[in-house]
């Protein structure tokens, strides 16, 4: 019986805190022109926004009450009159555009480098920081965490700080206009604001419920689609059809709740603002009755005073929306805080290409303290020898070759290529000298070649061909559709065991590597690759100061020394027949196999 | 225009059963529109009130007069205010709640009918695909059964009557307004698609960031091993400098709307001003008519927006209802048929399969019997057939007619949940729920018996899956949640939770598509010895890679391409010195390097 318990509901994040806008300036820095320009637009923008409503004032108080009044009426101001507003709304526009594409020029651009940075750095980090952290939640640190700021730099403070002065200054005019109807409108606005937060407020929950179940009962579509085939297996169709029922119940409770709210909140708004210019249209008219407002005055008046709710509702708003992207903030700057697991030379020691020598002097690691992978581990490896290393599961074998590469660094020892410490050299330049064929090769989407060169256009096709072919790979790559240009689909799903064993062969060859670490890959592969894998690993080996996890027998033979870790120490060390002869772990583990 | 709204038939269909508050909903829009067109005049009937004494002179007794009257206007126009409020209140609640119940019966409708399409039918459909024609499709379709008979309703009835006001007022300055509306519309026409083609050039844009993030940080072993995560991180800035473009492309399209309806809206208060003016000069037109004009036209702006919205949402509705239709014409899988109970005796008979649309056959003359409680092994290369032959006898895919039998019946001639309630597939590829590890084990216990039942069997199949010992290091043990399909979890131990999960089911019989695939050997010794155990005459067939897990079998089968090229049992197999003999003494020598036994 199913309960699908995993839907939980996600908490929300921090508080506003200003201290993020700190270390978000050097990304800003660049392109301070811009902004700076884009709060020029602001200021004119506004003083626009103040122009429409006295042209329509002047215009009403002008020639229409001229005409009204029976007095002659100047053709040219009403010219005049009509070119100005025609300025003040092409210019209003214009600035608005305006505004629009520089805030967007400059935001976007900040957000296009705090995502290549974030990016860089988490390529940076250690393998420790890829163990504890899943490659799905950093997907979202990258993309929408990043959106996230875009409010913050963008749309966020800018705006805020605008809608601000915008309230101030219309007040000002207001008082200018009618100081006793300015004071009513000082009395009613907050009436009207209040109101507005409130339902906004009913509404923005009763939405934020919506988000939270919608995203649930959709996780919970994506499985239901994606685990049909269980689902029929095991005869749960009722089951999934009953729990998807509830979480779309769920979700429409949540709808209708927003229904209601918005309604509720834009009728209640319609109203509170029309029954405020009623109260306007009642204090003006007697103000208008009494001679001290003109009919422009008011009308200028009226105009402005509707321009004054939305930025006090607007100033509410941002408030959620900048605590979205304050918690986006922190999670990225998290990561941006962490150093990388490994510290580099501050001047490398110089390693140039050739027959490499690797030692490794006493090495110890642990995963975890107090529970050793790795016991002083002594064990020198001579130019282009070829040393296979052997023992039960869980012994440190993965472990010991992950530390010539420097995806970790011993916790004692050293581990030195050509006698100097790996932790001196160039990390760049010490893995362009080393390859590793991992057990489960990993196959990027994009095409064959992509992958045999790792996306590197220094190497040349007819390389990784020659590659391909060295090892053996040419034939079925051949046989594709496009050949080298054939697509690799996610996780080279298209590709058997074998044949990407044999294009992690050929990315191998073709970085032309100095040492060469394998993590033979295990037995289920097809006989038919079997054979060529063989032959593929004799070139591969060929003349290269190699490292090999073994896992065929053929492989240790041809070895010129094995070694045997046990629990993370050499028991034993040797060449095949030797280690035979002496009849200890090795000799017992071949047992079996005669 | 009939044509494309047969198109939402289903969806109207489903509104009829809200006839009521449809009716209601429908009854506050003329209400609604006709007090909105009312209040533009009673602002201006004041202002005109005021200005017509102040024109006469002002002495007092007019003066009150004149207040007496405003305050009557001003009250009017707070009631009509308020009936105005309160009729948009039952128009937008009642069909917008109404669109909400469409939405929901309509995603039930679809799940309901998705459950019973035959499992063949979701190879060739494209999960994402079907996401969103679950999600986004059906809230289009929403859009067309609410939003749009709301806005649209609204719009046809403030738009041409407030051109009708307008034009009582002054003709000329009626057809300017007009003419910037028709603009404004043509723009947003021509627009709003190129919005909608750039925004989604901007998704694939953060959508190939997204990607290549996600296999960047899959794979970042190999790129560190090689030295390449520089280079992915420039590859990673190229993409983001064409979402950059991308996005300022859209904005500025975003951007030109605001302008054009900014213009147009203002243009029409210019022309009110040079016309108005002019005409105030010849006329009676005064400053009343005119501020009754502009506010008309405020009162005009959202209504045409929302016009241009679902002119521009409609076509994609459409779209979206075909693409909704398409899911529900899919005929499901035949149900019915025979129910005996199954003992798990299966008889295949020269079976040859091909799947549709393909050229070579997946099995090819495959026949051998298995009696109830007997173990068949199955092995072979991939893609020679050995799941192809147990989805077959789960009836996933339908073979020749008497070619399968189980219990000397067709499975043809079962109904397909007898089969399912008799064979318990564990396949290599386990799909977990986000649910925690106990529930995913219990997925396949019916109701019923875990009503009736306790967790004994949950309890020994995760013992006989060798989970037990994982349960230890996992935090919350068998209540963990595994997160969203089982991500938490190793893929050794996803496969262990689908073993147990098909054990804890309960059947005759067991099916494992070489579930141990990922599992270490000296776990998978475990394994095989407590299903021995555990077992308890189920009939049991096993497809494997490693032979170890087939080595007790009554009967194997090593299949190529389809074909059965060698049969008997390990012995006999190892004996004859083919493939099957070669691939078990390269796993011994495999599993002895790995120290099989010895640690």
């Amino acid at each position: 019986m199913v309960e699908f318990r995993g839907y939980q509901e996600e908490a929300l994040g921090t508080a506003l805190d200003l201290t993020h806008l700190r270390r978000l300036w050097p990304f800003v820095r660049p392109y301070r022109a811009g902004f700076l320009v884009a709060i020029g637009i602001l200021a004119v923008s506004f003083a626009v926004e103040l122009a429409g409503p006295y042209v329509l004032r002047l215009t009403l108080d002008g020639p229409v009450a001229d005409a009204v009044a029976g007095r002659s009426v100047d053709r040219a101001t009403i010219w005049w009159l009509g070119a100005a507003y025609l300025a003040v709304t092409l210019l209003g526009a214009g600035l608005g555009y305006a505004y629009a594409l520089v805030t967007t020029w400059c935001g976007q651009r900040v957000i296009r480098d705090v995502r290549s940075r974030l990016f860089e750095h988490v390529l940076g980090l250690g393998p420790r920081f890829f163990e504890t952290n899943p490659a799905g939640k950093l997907v979202t640190r990258v993309t929408s965490d990043v959106e996230n700021l875009n409010e913050l730099i963008a749309t966020g403070v800018l705006q805020s700080l605008f809608d601000l002065l915008k309230i101030v200054g219309i007040l000002a005019a207001l008082f200018w206009i009618d100081p006793v109807l300015a004071l009513y409108t000082l009395a009613v606005t907050p009436v009207v604001v209040g109101i507005s937060l409130l339902f906004r407020r009913f509404a923005r929950d009763a939405y934020r419920r919506v988000r939270t179940r919608l995203a649930r009962q959709n996780a919970f579509t994506a499985e239901a689609v994606g685990g049909m085939r269980t689902t029929r297996v095991f005869l749960q169709e009722d089951a999934v059809r009953g729990h998807y029922h509830e979480l779309n119940r769920a979700t429409q409770g949540a709808w209708i709740d927003t229904v209601v709210s918005f309604s509720l909140f834009f009728s209640v708004m319609d109203f509170v603002l029309r029954a405020s210019q009623a109260g306007i249209l009642w204090f003006g008219g007697q103000h208008l009755l009494e001679g001290t407002l003109s009919v422009g005055a008011f009308g200028q008046f009226w105009l402005l005073y509707n321009k004054l709710t939305d930025p006090i509702r607007e100033l509410g708003e941002k408030y959620n929306v900048l605590q979205s992207a304050f918690s986006s903030s922190e999670r990225i700057f998290q990561i941006l805080d962490r150093p990388p697991d490994l510290r580099l030379p501050a001047a490398p020691r110089p390693t140039a290409k050739g027959p490499a020598a690797l030692r490794f002097e006493h090495v110890w690691f642990a995963y975890r303290e107090g529970m050793p992978v790795l016991q002083d581990i002594d064990l020198a490896i001579a130019q282009g020898q070829v040393v296979a290393v052997v023992g039960p599961t869980g012994a440190g074998k993965t472990t010991l070759l992950s530390l010539l590469s420097r995806l970790r660094d011993p916790d004692s020892g050293r581990v030195l290529l050509d006698g100097v410490d790996l932790r001196d050299l160039d990390l760049t330049a010490l893995r362009r000298r080393i390859a590793v064929v991992q057990q489960d090769v990993f196959l990027f989407t994009g095409t064959v070649l992509d992958n045999v060169r790792l996306f590197d256009p220094a190497i040349p096709e007819a390389k990784a061909e020659a590659a391909l072919r060295a090892v053996g790979a040419w034939e079925f790559v051949q046989r594709l559709p496009d050949g080298l240009h054939a697509k690799v689909e996610e996780r080279g799903a298209t590709f058997s065991q074998g044949e990407r064993q044999l294009l992690s062969f050929a990315r191998a060859i073709a970085h032309d590597p100095d040492v060469l670490i394998l993590d033979e890959a295990t037995a289920n592969i097809d006989t038919a690759s079997e054979a060529r894998i063989q032959e593929g690993l004799r070139v591969l080996l060929q003349g290269r100061t190699s490292l090999v996890v073994a896992h065929r027998l053929s492989t240790v033979q041809r070895a010129d020394r094995i070694v045997v870790l046990q629990r993370g120490r050499i028991v034993e060390d040797g060449d095949h027949a030797s280690l035979l002869a002496r009849g200890g772990l090795y000799a017992r583990m071949l047992h079996r196999v005669g | 225009m009939f044509a494309t709204f047969r198109r939402f038939r289903r969806a109207f269909g489903l509104l009829r059963a809200h006839r009521g508050a449809v009716f209601l909903g429908a009854l506050g829009i003329p209400v609604s529109a006709a007090l909105t067109l009312w209040m533009p005049a009673l602002v201006a009937d004041g202002v005109g009130v005021v200005q017509e004494i102040g024109a006469a002179g002002g002495e007092a007794a007019g003066r009150g007069e004149g207040l007496a009257r405003l305050t009557w206007i001003v009250l009017t126009l707070a009631g009509v205010a308020l009936a105005e409020a309160l009729a948009k209140y039952l128009a937008r609640e009642r069909l917008v709640t109404a669109s909400r119940y469409v939405e929901t019966r309509l995603k039930d409708d679809l799940m309901a009918h998705l459950v019973r399409l035959p499992a063949a039918w979701f190879d060739r459909a494209r999960t994402g695909d079907l996401i969103s024609r679950l999600t986004q499709d059906v809230e289009l379709v929403r859009f067309v059964v609410g939003p749009a008979l709301l806005h649209g309703g609204l719009a046809l009835l403030i738009v041409p009557g407030g051109f009708v006001r307008m034009a009582q007022i002054s003709v000329p300055m009626a057809l300017v307004t007009l003419a910037c509306s028709a603009a404004m519309l043509g723009a947003m026409a021509v627009l709003m698609p190129r919005i909608g083609r750039m925004s989604r050039l901007v998704q694939e844009a953060i959508g190939a960031i997204s990607q290549r993030a996600a296999e960047d940080f899959a794979g970042v072993r190999v790129l560190m091993n090689f030295a390449r995560t520089d280079a992915q991180a420039g590859t990673m800035r190229t993409l983001g400098e064409e979402y950059l473009q991308r996005n300022l492309r859209l904005t500025r399209f975003r951007a030109a709307i605001d302008l054009f309806v900014h213009t147009f809206r203002n243009l029409v208060v210019v022309g009110v001003v040079v016309l108005g003016a002019a005409a105030a000069t010849r006329s009676s037109l005064g400053a009343s008519d005119l501020l009754e004009f502009v506010l008309l036209m405020q009162a005009m702006v959202w209504p045409l927006i929302s016009m241009g919205w679902i002119l521009a949402t409609f076509h994609r509705a459409v779209a979206a209802a075909e693409r909704i239709e398409e899911v529900f014409e899919t005929p499901p899988e035949p149900s019915g048929g025979a129910r005996p109970v199954l003992r798990g005796q299966v008889t295949v008979q020269d079976l040859t399969f091909r799947y549709p649309g393909q050229e070579h056959p997946a099995l090819a003359g495959v026949s051998f019997a298995l009696e109830p409680g007997a173990k068949l092994g199955l092995v072979g290369p991939v893609g020679s057939g050995k799941s192809t032959l147990l989805a077959l006898l789960l009836r996933l895919y339908d073979p020749p007619a008497g070619t399968v039998r189980v219990d000397g019946h067709d499975v043809l001639d079962l109904d397909p949940a007898v089969l399912r309630a008799t064979f318990a597939l564990a396949p290599q590829d386990p799909f977990l729920f986000s649910d925690t590890i106990a529930g995913n084990v219990r997925f396949g216990v019916s109701a019923t018996e875990a009503a009736a039942g306790d967790d004994l069997e949950v309890l020994a199949a995760v013992e006989a899956s060798a989970l037990d010992r994982d349960l230890e290091q996992i935090q919350g043990g068998l209540e963990a949640v595994v997160g969203e399909r089982g991500i938490t979890l190793s893929g050794g131990q996803k496969q262990r939770v689908s073993l147990a999960r098909a054990l804890a089911a309960n059947r005759a019989a067991l099916v494992l598509d070489d579930t141990l695939s990922a599992v270490d050997y000296s776990t998978e010794t475990t394994i095989l010895d407590r299903l021995r155990r555990a077992r308890r005459g189920r009939t049991m067939i096993v497809a494997s890679h490693r032979l170890t897990a087939v080595e007790d079998s009554d009967l194997i089968l090593v299949l190529d391409q389809g074909r059965v090229v060698e049969r008997g049992t390990h012995r006999e197999l190892v004996q004859r010195g083919g493939w099957y003999a070669e691939m078990w003494r390269r796993q011994q020598e495999h599993q002895a390097l790995e120290g099989g036994g010895e640690s």
